[in-house]
């Protein structure tokens, strides 16, 4: 099989990764470098426990290949947060109890991450919206939307309520 | 222990594992790696009845990086399994029968996901094809061919309160209706998955798998491949979801027979389409009812008849068919009840648990009699759900005495305000 090396920044480190033409972006993130908090669901981009931020874009990491994360700049919930505590997004899942099994949640914060990163003052019908890529089957839909309404207080008032301007 | 109510009974407690779930790091069954791991996969019936004939897994051992393949005539000495009834087999043998898509023919052990996949494809089949029964009716017919040996009706439970007879002859209106169900996919978000590996000191088998019934899983790991419990150890892993669809063996045998063979570490991981062609489903479900109740509105007699399509092998089905039957009335009085009950045998994918275990198909049926009913008599529906619905001292269609906790005429009346339900009826909705 041909093998090929692409190099990524994953979470600020860059990588350089031995790969295949036919390995999924998914495979490559949980398989050779082991961040397994990226999980997956279909395998077909419908349930958004893959997600994992590429360049800026929400993508369904098992709908993309490998190579095409050549340069690319990834995120994953490894990446969320740092050594100084949480990301305000995951203390809210955690305060609201936006949490049952779990396996949706790597994918559902990074959605929410991304949704509040554009629109710190969003609806319930931009919250719905923003995560409307992302299956729960435990059905905590509600608290989810809890959670997001209050990383989304706490964040627009330390920015002093000019949130939108500043994204 | 004391202190326990006062400290955490009424306060939001924050789950055990959030932290490890918000970052990541909680580990489910897939996420286990071990260095020289191999991974399997299965190769699976190619028809729903039919006799395997031939198989022949020359040219996917042929294949470089394939480990090995575990064909039935391997394994002579691996009973069956399954939750009430040990119908299911672990592997299909030349001359046994496929009974529906999801039956294993063989365990492909590779070096890697894509080899094992590659090599399930080159593995030839021969098989003589049957009449596929997707219908439990026809399944019930005395000419169908059976799909196993004792018969397609698995199970047949009654039910019998009062006087069926006297119950009809005091109602006023009689509905009679038939209602069908379909099956439904748990779809746990976690699709099945594990790692398993053998100590060949100790001569344990360790699996990490998500299990809802840990013990019972491991007892009947244990009888089918004639081990003392105490050699399978089951690690539950962090479970991504279950809803029933947990109870039963998935992963589990297929992982402790490579793991024994091979003497390594190895992984077996579903694809979303094979978990939803070989695991359990909610049971389809036929319920025929015939509800009689006075002019005045008063329930006097149910009878029902339940067919209970439980897929090519048991699992929990004579349990979910039969309680399915007990909850004929929904949370409604009536003193005169019968039932019978079908636990039936087809080709399609085998049905166990799902949430409410047999009680959500039957809630489909008699709510719509309640509906059915109260237009025919003319009584406002909510009216004629409250003063019918149980309370302190109803019992049961089987006998049991409610004595405490009966909060259904209070939910009614919660989920009528919730709805709107005055507003609509007023046409101001």
């Amino acid at each position: 099989m041909t093998k090929l090396i692409i190099e990524l920044t994953i979470n600020g480190k860059k990588k350089k990764v031995e790969t295949t033409p036919s390995t999924r972006l998914l495979d490559l993130i949980r398989d050779d470098l082991h961040l397994t908090g990226t999980k997956e669901g279909c395998g077909k981009g419908e349930c958004g426990a893959c997600t994992v931020i590429m360049n800026g874009e929400l993508v369904a990491s098992c709908l993309v290949l490998a190579p095409q994360a050549d340069g690319a700049v990834i995120t994953t919930i490894e990446g969320v947060g740092d050594d100084k505590g949480l990301d305000p997004v995951q203390e809210a899942f955690i305060e609201s109890g936006a949490i049952q099994c779990g396996f949706c949640t790597p994918g559902m914060i990074l959605a929410a991450k991304k949704m509040l990163e554009e629109n710190l003052h969003p609806t319930e019908e931009e919250i719905k919206r923003g995560i409307s890529g992302n299956l729960c089957r435990c059905t905590g839909y509600q608290k989810i939307f809890d959670a997001i309404r209050l990383a989304a207080d706490r964040l627009s008032s330390r920015d002093g309520g000019r949130g939108e301007e500043d994204a | 222990m004391k202190k326990m109510p006062k400290e955490y009974v009424g306060k939001n407690i924050f789950k055990v594992d959030a932290y490890d779930k918000v970052t990541g790091k909680a580990i489910y069954a897939d996420d286990i790696y071990f260095d020289d791991m191999l991974y399997i996969k299965i190769k699976r019936a190619t028809y729903p009845h039919a006799y395997l004939r031939r198989i022949d897994i020359s040219k996917a051992q042929k294949l470089p990086g394939v480990v090995r393949i575990i064909t039935a005539a391997d394994i002579p000495w691996v009973k069956n399994f399954g939750l009430i009834i040990k119908d299911q087999p672990v592997l299909v043998g030349v001359g046994q029968k496929m009974r529906y898509m999801g039956d294993a023919l063989a365990i492909v052990i590779a070096e890697s996901k894509e080899i094992a996949s590659k090599a399930v494809k080159l593995i030839e089949v021969e098989v003589e094809e049957l009449e596929i029964i997707s219908d439990p009716l026809r399944a019930m017919e005395k000419d169908a061919p059976l799909i196993h040996q004792d018969g397609n009706i698995l199970a047949t439970h009654y039910l019998e309160k009062g006087d069926i007879k006297k119950g009809f002859a005091q109602a006023d209106v009689v509905v009679e209706n038939e209602y069908r169900t379909s099956f439904l996919d748990q779809v746990p978000l976690q699709v099945e998955a594990g790692v398993g590996v053998f100590d060949p000191e100790t001569e344990i088998i360790k699996l990490w798998v998500a299990t809802q019934w840990l013990h019972d899983t491991q007892a009947d790991i244990a009888q089918s491949l004639s081990l003392p419990k105490e050699k399978i150890r089951i690690i539950q892993p962090v479970i991504g979801g279950a809803f029933g669809k947990r109870e039963d063996i998935s992963v589990h045998i297929h992982l402790a027979l490579a793991a024994m063979i091979t003497k390594k570490p190895v992984k077996l991981t579903y694809t979303r389409e094979e978990s939803m062609i070989t695991q359990s489903k909610r049971h389809a479900f036929i319920v025929r009812a015939k509800t009689g109740a006075t002019k005045e509105g008063y329930l006097t007699a149910w009878q029902v008849e339940v067919i209970g399509d439980t897929g090519a092998y048991a699992s929990s089905g004579p349990a979910v068919v039969h309680k399915g039957m007990y909850h004929c009335t929904g949370p409604y009085n009536v003193d005169n009840v019968k039932g019978v009950a079908y636990t039936v045998y087809t080709n399609n994918t085998y049905a166990g648990a799902m949430r409410g275990f047999g009680a959500t198909q039957m809630a489909f049926a008699y709510e719509s009699q309640m509906d059915i009913l109260a237009h025919k008599l003319g009584i406002d529906p909510v009216q004629f759900r409250l003063q019918n619905a149980y309370s302190i001292g109803s019992s049961t269609p089987n006998g049991q005495v409610l004595t405490h906790s009966v909060g259904v005429k209070e939910t009614i009346k919660g989920a009528v305000d919730l709805a709107g339900w005055e507003e609509w009826k007023e046409g101001r909705l």
